[in-house]
């Protein structure tokens, strides 16, 4: 399963790619991100609570950043291993470019795998559920790195 | 499932509070994906806060045009009532269709509408008929509730109380049944008012939404011609190994063309 979106922030294509190697940004942008510390500069242990409808479970797992080409976009990947629940897996390819009307445009390409027991009761809403947890974390991403460039720009 | 702890709220106040005082609670109405969500270990909440001796929260009335639902009112007494039967018929129909006999008996309408599953037969109705959302802080236009895939507009501790159904002239509900639990795979739901048709659909998206495209060709023209014109944008819909975006978009086409048929079949009701 593959889910594209888009995201234009405010904010220039260097800031942009500082924020997506920060923990600290990173971290915030985790929906229901519990726990985050650095193993690395390209790997984060984290802790998840994954609250979609009725299902709420926390997940432990890893971030992990490769392909790096700055200040273009790199690979991001994040797993979790969520006991009884089963386990998730998200990878999302992330390219940056100058967007048309200032700013930086930021597009990713995201594909999921879910397994356990998740995966057997919830087949039917994998799909959106993964969906719109990638779209979460890049909307929380947008507004983390707009934010301080429009008040820079007051 | 694990252990829990079970209190059972005598007063709307007192289920709010308690909701409030314990953040790991969840309020229990017929329980129908909870319970099985709690067997199966994929939810741990600290409180049930049971909500089914509410009878504040049950009846069904109609009052200067609006249909109003108590949120304990199970499937099974919409689809038996005489109220809704001569109010919205269509509605009736719909609870009739849920799931099967077992959910239609314990599952209320408060429950499907606060859980917004993507594919549960209610929202559908909710979105159509301009409804009311009446919770226990307030009142949510159904345009506003709906927020994505198991999210609304409600906060935590605030519970739905009603749901209150503009009567339209006429409307219909089709679904396409998923054989082996019930849900709608694609269900359209289409009421007509003096002033506008509204298209509702769920099964086939994040969350239940308007299509907009048919609702502007049916004002333009109440016809299946006018209909035929316009088709589902197929990026907006999901794409994976449950059904293609093609296929998805063309069973509510297929859908919405039998609610419609369904609706001109109808004799128009006379404004109050």
């Amino acid at each position: 399963m593959e889910f594209t979106g888009s995201q234009t922030i405010a904010a220039s294509r260097e800031q942009v790619w500082n924020g997506l190697n920060d923990a600290a940004v990173l971290q915030a942008c985790v929906p229901g991100c519990e726990a985050f510390t650095a193993e690395s500069a390209d790997e984060f242990k984290a802790v998840v609570v994954a609250s979609v409808g009725p299902v709420k479970a926390r997940f432990k797992g890893t971030l992990l950043l490769s392909e790096r080409n700055a200040p273009n976009g790199y690979k991001i990947e994040g797993q979790g291993e969520g006991g009884i629940a089963g386990f998730g897996k998200m990878t999302a390819t992330v390219t940056l470019a100058d967007a048309e009307q200032g700013g930086t445009l930021l597009t990713y390409v995201a594909e999921a795998q879910v397994g356990g027991k998740l995966a057997q009761i919830g087949s039917r809403l994998v799909s959106s559920v993964a969906n719109k947890l990638a779209a979460e974390f890049f909307k929380r991403f947008n507004t983390m790195m707009s934010a301080p460039a429009e008040a820079a720009a007051k | 499932m694990y252990e829990t702890t079970y209190f059972r709220a005598s007063s709307l106040e007192q289920a709010v509070a308690w909701l409030r005082e314990h953040e790991e609670a969840r309020p229990l109405s017929g329980g129908m994906t909870l319970i099985p969500t709690l067997k199966q270990r994929l939810a741990a909440p600290s409180h049930l806060i049971d909500l089914t001796r509410l009878d504040a929260l049950r009846g069904i009335s109609v009052a200067n045009g609006v249909l109003r639902v108590g949120a304990l009112t199970r499937h099974a007494e919409v689809a038996a009532s005489p109220v809704v039967a001569q109010a919205i018929p269509a509605l009736a129909q719909l609870a009739s269709v849920i799931a099967d006999p077992q959910v239609r008996n314990r599952g209320t309408m408060g429950g499907s509408v606060a859980n917004n599953d993507p594919a549960a037969d209610y929202p559908s109705a909710v979105l159509a008929l301009n409804a009311q959302v009446v919770t226990s802080e307030r009142n949510i236009a159904a345009d506003d509730y709906f927020v994505d895939t198991f999210e609304t507009a409600l906060q935590p501790g605030e519970l739905v109380t009603a749901i209150e159904y503009a009567i339209p002239l006429r409307a219909a509900y089709t679904k396409f049944r998923q054989p082996a639990s019930g849900y709608a795979v694609v269900g359209v739901f289409i009421a007509q008012y003096a002033d506008a048709v509204r298209v509702a659909v769920t099964g086939a998206g994040a969350s239940v939404f308007r299509w907009f495209d048919a609702e502007a060709a049916l004002n333009a023209e109440l016809s299946e011609a006018s209909l035929a014109t316009v088709s589902p944008d197929l990026d907006t819909l999901p794409d994976d190994p449950n059904g293609s975006a093609a296929y998805r978009g063309h069973l509510i086409q297929t859908y919405t063309r039998r609610s419609l048929q369904a609706l001109i079949a109808q004799p128009l009701r006379q404004p109050a």
